[in-house]
């Protein structure tokens, strides 16, 4: 007997309802495998552990979202039941929020002016990059008229030296 | 309405092992079943029909957003409940146990993972499983004991990992 069909027997055997002649074989096989013994020393751990599982009541609140589903489908029956789904709440939440800040920003009157107060600040923010771009260029320029001051004086200070080497 | 929610919440708490999750998906197969309700067969069990609705819909959800990949709810009082009578040093290796069985489920494929929440969380009896799983009662007795034995794999490896 390999250990394949025997541990397909093992729930038969658990709960009682295997015929008494392939019980026999089986237990056979249990007394001399000792791969097979734990295993079912395993399930029966198990299922001491999963009797009496314990079960919840649903939330009121979740109670009180089902009973709506019947009215809320009657008032949105034109909507299809995808968009109902509680996972997409989030994202219609999000959704609204948004369209109320650009609602906001584009119609009321006290938008148009920050608005125009968000414009002013990136014009004046463009100003001072430009401006910083400018100063970058001349401190490069100047850095450059630097260098071939340097490079001139290296330069005598070679032929200086190369005469007093030469007298 | 209540049995039935509460019938439909648990298979949704035992299968995600989420709260959140379950109440989200209780109410997305409670909407479902108003839009199929005109498809209900009087001749079937209601509540079978109505866990049949929820078993599918639980393993698809499974299926699309892989809940394989978050963690179950911590096993706390909440997941535990149900006083442990008896010897307390039995009462806590049972408690244990409990505790390797619930972080065990996730490792189970969908189907060994139903199969294994109705017979043995629920005490469903083989023939209503049937129903439910709309298979042969061979196929379902088959299923629910490779289950238990990937089941009991898994907390043997489980436990044999913990110091």
């Amino acid at each position: 007997m390999t250990c394949e069909r025997p541990q397909e027997l093992f729930s038969a055997y658990l709960e009682g309802t295997l015929d008494p002649a392939v019980r026999r074989d089986l237990e056979d096989h249990l007394g001399g495998c000792p791969e097979c013994e734990a295993l079912l020393a395993g399930l029966r751990k198990i299922d001491a552990a999963v009797a009496g599982w314990p079960e919840f009541e649903p939330s009121p609140a979740l109670l009180t979202r089902l009973k709506a589903i019947p009215t809320a489908r009657k008032k949105w029956g034109f909507v299809p039941d995808i968009l109902l789904r509680p996972s997409l709440q989030p994202v219609f939440a999000g959704a609204a929020l948004l369209l109320v800040f650009v609602s906001f920003i584009f119609l009321a009157p006290q938008g148009r002016s920050f608005q125009k107060a968000v414009n002013r600040q990136v014009h004046l923010g463009w100003n001072a990059a430009e401006r910083i771009y400018a100063k970058a260029g001349s401190v490069t320029e100047r850095l450059g008229g630097y260098k071939d001051n340097v490079v001139s004086s290296l330069r005598t200070l070679n032929i200086l030296k190369k005469s007093e080497t030469e007298k | 309405m209540n049995a039935y929610a509460k019938r439909v919440f648990n298979l949704a708490y035992q299968f995600s092992g989420s709260y959140q999750e379950a109440e989200d998906q209780t109410q997305e197969i409670f909407l479902k079943l108003y839009g199929a309700l005109s498809k209900f067969d009087f001749q079937r069990s209601f509540t079978a029909w109505l866990l049949t609705l929820a078993k599918n819909h639980l393993i698809d959800a499974y299926r699309r957003t892989k809940w394989e990949r978050k963690q179950r709810d911590d096993f706390d009082e909440r997941t535990a409940a149900g006083p442990l009578a008896g010897d307390p040093q039995d009462a806590l290796e049972r408690e244990e146990n409990r505790r390797l069985v619930w972080t065990s489920l996730n490792d189970l494929s969908p189907d060994m993972r139903m199969a294994v929440i109705l017979r043995d969380l629920q005490g469903r009896s083989y023939e209503e499983i049937a129903a439910v799983l709309d298979l042969p009662l061979g196929t379902v007795k088959s299923r629910v004991n490779r289950a238990r034995l990937a089941l009991a794999r898994v907390v043997e490896e489980k436990r044999g990992g913990q110091p």
